[in-house]
């Protein structure tokens, strides 16, 4: 006898299963039309990427679950089992209606090796669900969270793996194939059933067990959690969209359907909460709670206003979602609603903006001081490199040393450049951070028509933040590079060169806007290296460093119950032994020294920024 | 509720290093910043506050020259929903008489039930426009308020008096309040909601609108005359002491037992 299972054996009336698959589909369907009408409510604001690099991120990170491994590895491990097996086990289900219902092929060596694929799989679900409910019974994985819906899935998915396995058991038995040993988990399973008829009763009654219960998974799908796995294509493949949105926009104050569709595809993993820097530090901000929060549609909800202001931007919980879902976004867009709303806007930061706004920057109320750091006579007017300083650099007296040291390299260097002097605008970066979009478009519009005066086709800049908004968030086409970019560009050109060598141990604080946002990581080692300084990482690095805490306009803020994010992270540098700590950004900088001397850390490590370095290893 | 805030326009010099003109009677304002006044910045908010909770609406006036009107769209942009502006060349150096007189003028004839303006101004610090204007009206007033209640025609209004006293007023409407700091946190006024409201027509209101004689406004009209403003001498107030530690201690005590300070 050729190996095949027949469908619907022993199985009456088969019209009930139909019905109760009709009722199924109709509870999915209406699910699914609930959620659509949600992201309806959101504006159209986005732009997708290339099909192909959207259909390559749905690859990588969704089915091979790349993402999933970033900081818990046994997460990943646990998750890609779940997934696995009930894809796989969701593609079987397909192959036997196709089987039963269209072309028959389930025979023979076929029928076995499907047979064997879904032993694998139905035992990859089980794994997968009793590890998900160790972790969050036995172990009590913090971040974890612990709604009625987050044991109803898993307990769920038990039951059906359970009963699965079990009605093939019965089966076995009742049925006697010559072939039982290929299904090997029902196979070992069949000792624990009585013979012949009773076997079939308990077919029977668990056919009926299994059925009901997959159909209720259907039908529960799009109002649970479960409904990420329908989102995730969706999410994972717009990560790179583009999120449009401009102060002339009138709806400003509402969410974007993908940020609604972000809200809807959350499983509440808490991984954004775990890396968040702000969370960590023991503020009141949870990206988790933003993300479920703007499910309402409405910027002003709540959470949002009590929360959104602690956000340093440092894009920590975008990076770490499996989902490519951006809680920075979506706060970012309740920061716009509530500067025009205007009514729960800090004093602090109101006055900050209305000093950007008056005085062209967020630290002095008076203009014209930029030029200050400048120690000696003004550069020459033309040159097609332009230095832009940034307003912190040219004004905070700790910070005026990375505009020293750098200008004395690059004149070691040989490189022609200039500067604005005291004419130099805010770039606007602060006010897009915090949500002031009207300001930093005039920001914007003022330095693009500056920029045009002077005939500028290069930048340079001092900190991470301007080159960001420079380079992404300007139209004009010139080239803007960070300065820690052109260093590594001059080294590879042999023309900054070391004749000695530092003796000291560093560690690097990866500045956020620098490494996580813009993947610039390895030029900043490279030149560390060159001054022949011995380099240590800290952990966190790279694109998982944790963020100083002034970033997002917090370096202008005071906010109640305020956490300590920098002494974290001078904590960590502490830790490797490290004699100087390296970073590459103003802020990073201010907030690092500050912390060092707040935590009484002073005399174990030095601070310092990397332009300084490496004035200090060329002895400018 | 139709509520009318008086708010002006005054150079910001919290933090600018003040030079005298030329004729030393004020102060150069040529790289001065303009806003609003702080205290009318406090009574807009309350207004809009006031609206919010009971209804009606909000007007907004000021008198000032050209530049003088961004106040207006600022509060325009926070609110408000009217706007006046008493714009004339001849308007210029006028005394908070004048101004309270002209103020009286525009809104005899309108149904105003409370005018709300800063308990003084930045810049001259008379604190008189509003007690002037309800003088003028012959409505009640309340100084330094520092929060409003409404019940029915009555408000009750708290004033913060010295030595952090507070007394509860009583004050039938229609009245004149003037709002000292403090009172509520004034909204963030957003680059785009003052751009929002570019288009809104604002009421000019000159000289001949107000049916005033020219000799009855600006300097000429006003009872005081300015001679005179100097920035305070600050030479010869220190001593630097020099020394040892123990050589300055010993000096800086004997001068303040000389001064009195030790005995």
């Amino acid at each position: 006898m050729v190996p095949s299972r027949p469908a619907y054996w022993e199985i009456e009336p088969i019209w009930l299963f139909y019905a109760l698959a009709a009722v199924a589909v109709l509870v999915f369907g209406a699910g699914v039309a609930r959620r659509v009408v949600g992201w309806r409510r959101g504006r159209a604001q986005l732009v997708l990427p290339p099909v192909g690099r959207g259909l390559e991120a749905v690859l990588r990170d969704g089915l091979l679950g790349a993402r999933l491994f970033r900081g818990d590895v046994s997460a990943g491990l646990m998750h890609l089992a779940l997934m696995w097996g009930f894809i796989g086990l969701f593609i079987g289900t397909v192959t036997v209606a196709v089987d039963h219902y269209l072309v028959g092929f389930l025979t023979g060596r076929v029928y076995i090796g499907f047979s064997i694929a879904m032993e694998v799989c139905g035992l990859l679900l089980l794994i997968g669900v009793l590890w998900a409910l160790v972790r969050r019974v036995v172990q009590r994985v913090p971040r974890l969270s612990c709604t009625a819906d987050d044991f109803v899935v898993p307990i769920w998915l038990l039951a059906l793996g359970l009963s699965g396995f079990g009605l093939e058991g019965a089966r076995l038995v009742a049925q006697e194939p010559a072939w039982a040993s290929y299904s090997f988990v029902g196979h070992a399973m069949a000792g624990a059933w009585p013979e012949g008829e009773r076997a079939l009763t308990a077919y029977r009654a668990l056919w009926w067990g299994h059925a009901v219960a997959s159909l209720g998974l259907v039908a529960y799908l799009p109002w649970s959690k479960l409904m990420h796995a329908l989102l995730a294509p969706a999410t994972l493949f717009a990560r790179d969209a583009i999120r449009t949105a401009t102060s002339g926009d009138e709806e400003v104050v509402r969410f974007g359907r993908h940020q609604l569709l972000h809200g809807d595809a959350c499983v509440r993993c808490g991984r954004c909460d775990d890396v968040c820097p702000s969370t960590g530090a023991g503020e009141p901000l949870s990206p988790r709670a933003c993300v479920q929060a703007s499910r309402r549609a409405v910027t002003t909800a709540a959470t949002l206003v009590a929360q959104s202001w602690y956000c340093t931007t440092c894009g920590a919980c975008a990076w770490a979602c499996p989902l490519s879902i951006t809680p920075i976004d979506t706060i970012a867009q309740a920061r716009r609603g509530l500067i025009e709303d205007g009514a729960h806007v800090p004093p602090q930061l109101a006055e900050t903006l209305e000093r950007l706004h008056k005085y062209d920057n967020p630290w002095v109320a008076k203009k014209g001081q930029k030029g200050a750091w400048q120690d000696r006579s003004a550069n020459p007017a033309q040159a097609e490199l332009l230095y832009f300083v940034g307003c912190t650099t040219a004004l905070d007296t700790r910070a005026q040393g990375i505009a020293r040291a750098l200008t004395a390299v690059l004149d070691r260097c040989g490189l022609a450049f200039t500067t604005l002097g005291k004419k130099e605008p805010c770039c606007g970066d602060i006010a897009r951070r915090v949500g002031e979009l009207g300001l930093f478009e005039e920001h914007r519009d003022k330095t693009e028509k500056l920029f045009d005066a002077h005939g500028v086709v290069e930048l340079v800049t001092s900190s991470p933040h301007c080159w960001d908004t420079l380079a992404h968030a300007y139209p004009g086409e010139r080239r803007a590079a960070h300065y820690t970019q052109l260093l590594a560009r001059l080294l590879e050109d042999g023309r900054l060169t070391f004749a000695g060598k530092l003796d000291s141990r560093v560690t690097f604080h990866d500045p956020c806007y620098l490494g996580r946002h813009n993947g610039v990581v390895d030029e900043p080692r490279r030149v560390i290296r060159a001054t022949g300084a011995e380099l240590v990482e800290m952990e966190p690095h790279g694109e998982a460093s944790l963020c100083c805490g002034g970033g997002g306009g917090r370096m202008w803020q005071e906010l109640p119950e305020q956490g300590q994010l920098a002494q974290r992270r001078i904590r960590q540098a502490v830790a490797t032994g490290a004699e100087i700590l390296i970073t590459a950004c103003p802020l990073c900088l201010i907030m690092l020294e500050d912390a060092r001397k707040t935590s009484g850390l002073e005399d174990r490590i030095e601070v310092r920024d990397l332009t300084e370095l490496v004035g200090r290893a060329l002895e400018v | 509720m139709q509520i009318v805030v008086l708010a002006k326009s005054v150079p910001e010099i919290s933090e600018a290093e003040l030079e005298i003109n030329a004729e030393g009677t004020g102060i150069e304002t040529e790289d001065l910043v303009l806003g609003i006044n702080e205290w009318d910045n406090f009574a807009v908010e309350e207004a809009v506050r006031l609206r919010e909770a009971h209804g009606g609406t909000v007007t907004v006036m000021t008198l000032g020259d050209k530049e003088a009107e961004d106040v207006l769209r600022r509060a325009l942009a926070m609110g408000a929903d009217e706007a006046i502006h008493l714009c004339d060349d001849a308007f210029e150096g006028s005394d908070p008489a004048t101004v309270a007189r002209l103020f009286a003028r525009v809104l005899r004839d309108r149904k105003v039930d409370l005018i709300l303006t800063g308990v003084q101004s930045s810049d001259a610090n008379n604190a008189q426009t509003g007690v002037l204007l309800a003088q003028e009206l012959g409505w009640g007033y309340a100084t330094l308020v520092t929060k409003i209640e409404r019940a029915g025609e009555t408000l009750t209004v708290h004033r913060e008096l010295e030595s952090d006293t507070e007394e509860r007023v009583e004050l039938p409407l229609p009245a004149v309040v003037t709002v000292q700091s403090g009172i509520n946190e004034p909204r963030y006024v957003s680059v785009m909601g003052i751009r929002k409201v570019r288009g809104k027509t604002i009421e000019q209101l000159g000289l001949g609108d107000l049916g005033v004689g020219e000799e009855q406004v600006g300097a000429a009209s006003s009872a005081i005359t300015r001679r005179s403003l100097s920035l305070p001498d600050t030479s010869g107030a220190a001593e630097l002491l020099e020394g040892t530690l123990a050589d300055i201690s010993h000096r800086l005590a004997t001068l303040v037992r000389e001064a009195g300070g030790l005995s």
